[in-house]
């Protein structure tokens, strides 16, 4: 990766490859042990196959025998940093999803802020299925209407209110200065000036703060 | 219902259904394809039944409903055999007079021809119209003679002995052998080369394998696959028959979309009535290939016809994609090998088999072999379906075959391969139609929906109804769909406000490369095609509502108004009289003048004056 032999046990995903050699990948919608659906377009990096290449997301990618990625190219960055763009410029509301854009390298948001509640991460609902086997938690709707629910709307007894859901998410984790109310959302970015290392390398995990935060997987 | 337990028995049953058909004096077929439904083919079928009843000749005449014959402008569609002879346009009134004149004395009745809008003359033969003259309808081509409910009018034409064929004299690897040389490559859109798809699935891993067709055609404006699944739903089968064979799978299934409901009954009965003559089930024509399908109903989502997406709806759960790092032909249905074709593939493949992969890869380009089914629509003269070769150019399609502009405007643009297509503009339209020409253009054949635009388009506006159909359709599973494309549509309504930036322009830009890489499926990364395309052929129109905040087109409500002729209005009224506002004043012989702050640019009463006074600026 990025010119570094890795070795990983089989049946690992490059992200998971990446991680535990303590390089950092940015991710949103992946979580240890949980499977991985890919959405949130984070982690994504180049395959080089010959003198092509396709890009991919690393969490759903199973690391083979001699493949070579490119984790930290330009062209990555500058995609990673636009789909970071596009979910700080949606969820302002959680210091994890503003760290997460200043980690991605976002400067200026381009897009006048909306302020959604939810991110439609996943991250709840997986845990649920999952990790409790509950399945209390579920995805409702298509495109715009997509939102997490309660079946029918009403807690079933089966919820054991382990609270979990609530754990995982990005937006519980409240913006430093403060929640945002309507109208006065803005790109805080200011732990990006503890990021001194990540434009020389940005591929290194720099324990930052912004991790701690949201429970990147470096951290747990 | 005799069982077709062998080659010989099916080669029998061909000669005698072609014997019983000799028996009749005269054919009449009728169009029953949605279009010429849509039109009354219905009451002008039950007259036409009607009338021969009255005059006993039921036994002697046969009247075959079929599917589309394409000249959906111009239906009800009839055609009268002996003779070849084609009538359009028909009415219930019309009947008496078909029957008595051409039905029994051959004579033609004028005023039922079709005329000829450039020479005036009136053509007999359906064969000789300029419309079907240009095209090589080598698929569409069999609707006009079968009936599809009726498996023994598909027999009759040799349908099934593509299938005895494969079953008697050729190997699974030679079939797809066949269908490499022909080069046959996927319909749906991704034309991807039919053979290497089927060759993957047969060297899967797995004993359950799955042929599946994906009949959820769900692009605007584009019905060929469901006029190939209505009119000959047998052809597919088949098809798919000789696919599962190829790649060593015993179940398959059509998935159909429900708003297709005659595609759904016809693909029923077609599957019953194989069953009945054994065409579907054990021991197919007495050899050791065994294979049945079901079929299953989409529930209203564009998204399901992504391949993931189809499979994730046949296992009962939410059809939304999946990330494609292992191909489906691998890791399917059920996590099983599965080979998933568009409904014109299939229905070539028996085509293929019979004629020969030298017969088929003789038409077309060298890289898109064969031929293809447009859907024709918007402002030109002859709507309907259409089958041409690869290589054709745009504009013998839209002149030729379309008849040219329906409204005297000058053509503009093509939107070519639907939502996920882009628009050729009129100075390409010299260009041939093929996989690799259009893509380089910006476009692509995709499913094949062609939709014709004027000078009355304004192209801003076609990206803005484009992105509003992809919002409504995205699954929302992945970021730069979800969020991306809206914020697209963010700038895109802005510019036709009349409040777009340059600035915007240049992150319109950078947006939609974005979406289109990190997307998670094709629906995401084709999304920004409309847009970028427009922006590529017709960015002065763009620059022009930034710059001037003006729609040259005439079309953004925002950016138009409504102004009457000084030198031209008779001070008549009736405009004021039309508008639903009450916006327009006057005096009784003086100017009229249209109330900006109440107009709201609906165009009646540009549409009411008979003198052309009110015009758009």
């Amino acid at each position: 990766m990025d010119g570094a032999p890795l070795r990983t046990t089989q049946g690992s995903s490059v992200l998971e490859a990446a991680l535990s050699f303590g390089i950092c990948i940015p991710h949103l919608c992946h979580m240890k042990n949980l499977t991985d659906i890919g959405v949130c377009r984070l982690c994504i990096v180049e395959v080089v196959r010959g003198n092509r290449s396709s890009i991919t997301t690393s969490c759903t990618l199973e690391a083979e025998e001699g493949m070579e990625i490119l984790a930290h190219s330009d062209e990555i960055l500058r995609l990673r940093k636009n789909v970071a763009e596009l979910l700080v410029a949606e969820a302002p509301n959680s210091r994890a999803i503003q760290d997460i854009a200043a980690r991605c390298g976002v400067k200026t948001v381009r897009y006048p802020f909306h302020n959604a509640d939810c991110i439609l991460c996943g991250r709840c609902v997986r845990v649920c299925s999952e990790l409790w086997q509950a399945e209390a938690l579920g995805f409702v709707g298509r495109g715009k209407e997509r939102h997490v629910a309660l079946p029918f709307n009403t807690r079933p007894e089966y919820c054991k209110k382990c609270w979990s859901c609530v754990d995982n998410c990005p937006m519980t984790i409240k913006p430093c200065e403060g929640s945002m109310d309507d109208g006065e959302e803005y790109f805080c970015g200011k732990c990006a000036s503890q990021l001194s290392t990540t434009d020389k390398m940005p591929d290194s995990c720099v324990w930052c703060k912004l991790g701690e935060g949201f429970h990147c997987t470096r951290w747990n | 219902m005799p069982k077709v337990n062998s080659p010989t028995d099916l080669a029998q049953l061909q000669k005698r259904l072609k014997q019983e058909q000799k028996k009749y004096d005269a054919t009449v077929t009728l169009c029953s394809g949605t279009g010429c439904q849509a039109s009354g083919s219905v009451p002008v079928h039950t007259a036409l039944c009607d009338e021969l009843k009255k005059r006993g000749l039921s036994d002697k005449v046969l009247v075959r409903t079929t599917g589309c014959h394409g000249f959906c402008e111009h239906g009800p569609l009839m055609v009268i055999e002996p003779g070849n002879i084609f009538y359009c346009s028909l009415k219930t009134e019309h009947i008496p007079e078909i029957v008595s004149e051409t039905v029994l004395k051959n004579r033609i009745v004028e005023q039922f021809l079709y005329e000829d809008p450039v020479s005036g003359e009136k053509i007999i033969r359906e064969s000789d119209i300029t419309f079907y003259h240009n095209q090589n309808r080598i698929l569409l081509g069999m609707n006009r003679l079968v009936d599809p409910l009726n498996i023994e009018d598909y027999i009759a034409i040799g349908g099934y002995s593509a299938l005895s064929k494969a079953l008697t004299s050729m190997s699974p690897e030679s079939i797809i052998n066949e269908i490499k040389n022909a080069r046959l490559r996927g319909r749906g859109g991704g034309g991807f080369p039919t053979a290497k798809k089927w060759e993957t699935t047969r060297k899967a891993p797995g004993t359950m394998k799955y042929i599946i067709c994906n009949a959820d055609e769900g692009d605007p404006g584009a019905y060929m696959n469901r006029s190939v699944l209505e009119g000959n739903p047998h052809a597919v089968l088949e098809g798919m028959l000789i696919a599962a064979y190829a790649i060593g799978s015993e179940k398959g299934f059509i998935y159909v979309r429900t708003e297709y409901p005659l595609a759904v009954h016809h693909s029923v009965a077609a599957m019953k009535q194989a069953r009945e003559y054994g065409f579907l089930g054990e021991n197919i024509l007495g050899s050791d290939f065994s294979f049945d399908l079901d079929v299953a109903r989409g529930a209203g989502a564009f998204v399901a016809g992504e391949s993931t997406a189809l499979m994730a709806a046949l296992e009962g759960q939410v059809s939304e994609p999946r990330p494609k790092d292992v191909h489906t032909a691998i890791k399917g249905y059920k996590d099983a090998p599965s080979n998933l074709n568009n409904v014109e593939t299939l229905a070539t493949v028996p085509l293929i088999i019979n004629k020969g992969s030298d017969w088929f890869s003789s038409k077309g380009t060298t890289k898109s072999r064969g031929t293809k089914i447009f859907a024709l629509t918007g402002q030109i003269k002859n709507t309907g379906l259409v089958e041409v070769e690869f290589g054709t150019p745009i504009n013998t399609i839209l002149q030729k075959i379309g008849g040219g502009a329906k409204n005297g405007k000058a053509l503009k643009a093509v939107q070519i391969g639907g939502p996920s297509g882009g628009c050729i503009p009129a100075s390409l339209f010299e260009l041939p139609v093929d996989y690799e020409t259009l893509a380089d253009a910006g476009s692509m054949v995709g499913s094949g929906g062609m939709v014709v635009m004027d000078e009355g388009s304004c192209m801003v506006d076609v990206a803005r109804y484009f992105l509003e159909f992809l919002i409504d359709e995205s699954c929302g599973k992945c970021v730069p769909c979800r969020y991306g494309v809206p914020r697209m549509l963010e700038i895109v309504t802005d510019i036709t406000n009349g409040r777009g930036t340059e600035e915007q322009l240049v992150l319109l830009e950078d947006l939609c490369d974005t979406v289109a890489i990190t997307s998670l499926c094709a629906l995401g990364k084709t999304a920004p095609n409309p847009v970028l395309t427009t922006l590529r052929y017709f960015r002065s129109e763009y620059e022009t509502h930034v710059r001037e905040h003006r729609c040259p087109a005439g079309v953004c409500r925002s950016l138009i108004h409504f102004v009457i002729d000084k030198y031209v209005c008779t001070g008549c009224g009736t405009c004021a009289k039309s508008c639903p506002q009450d916006a327009i004043s006057g005096e009784r012989k003086k100017l009229f003048h249209i109330n900006e702050e109440l107009c709201i640019k609906c165009g009646i009463c540009r549409d009411e004056c008979s003198f052309e006074a009110i015009h758009v600026q």
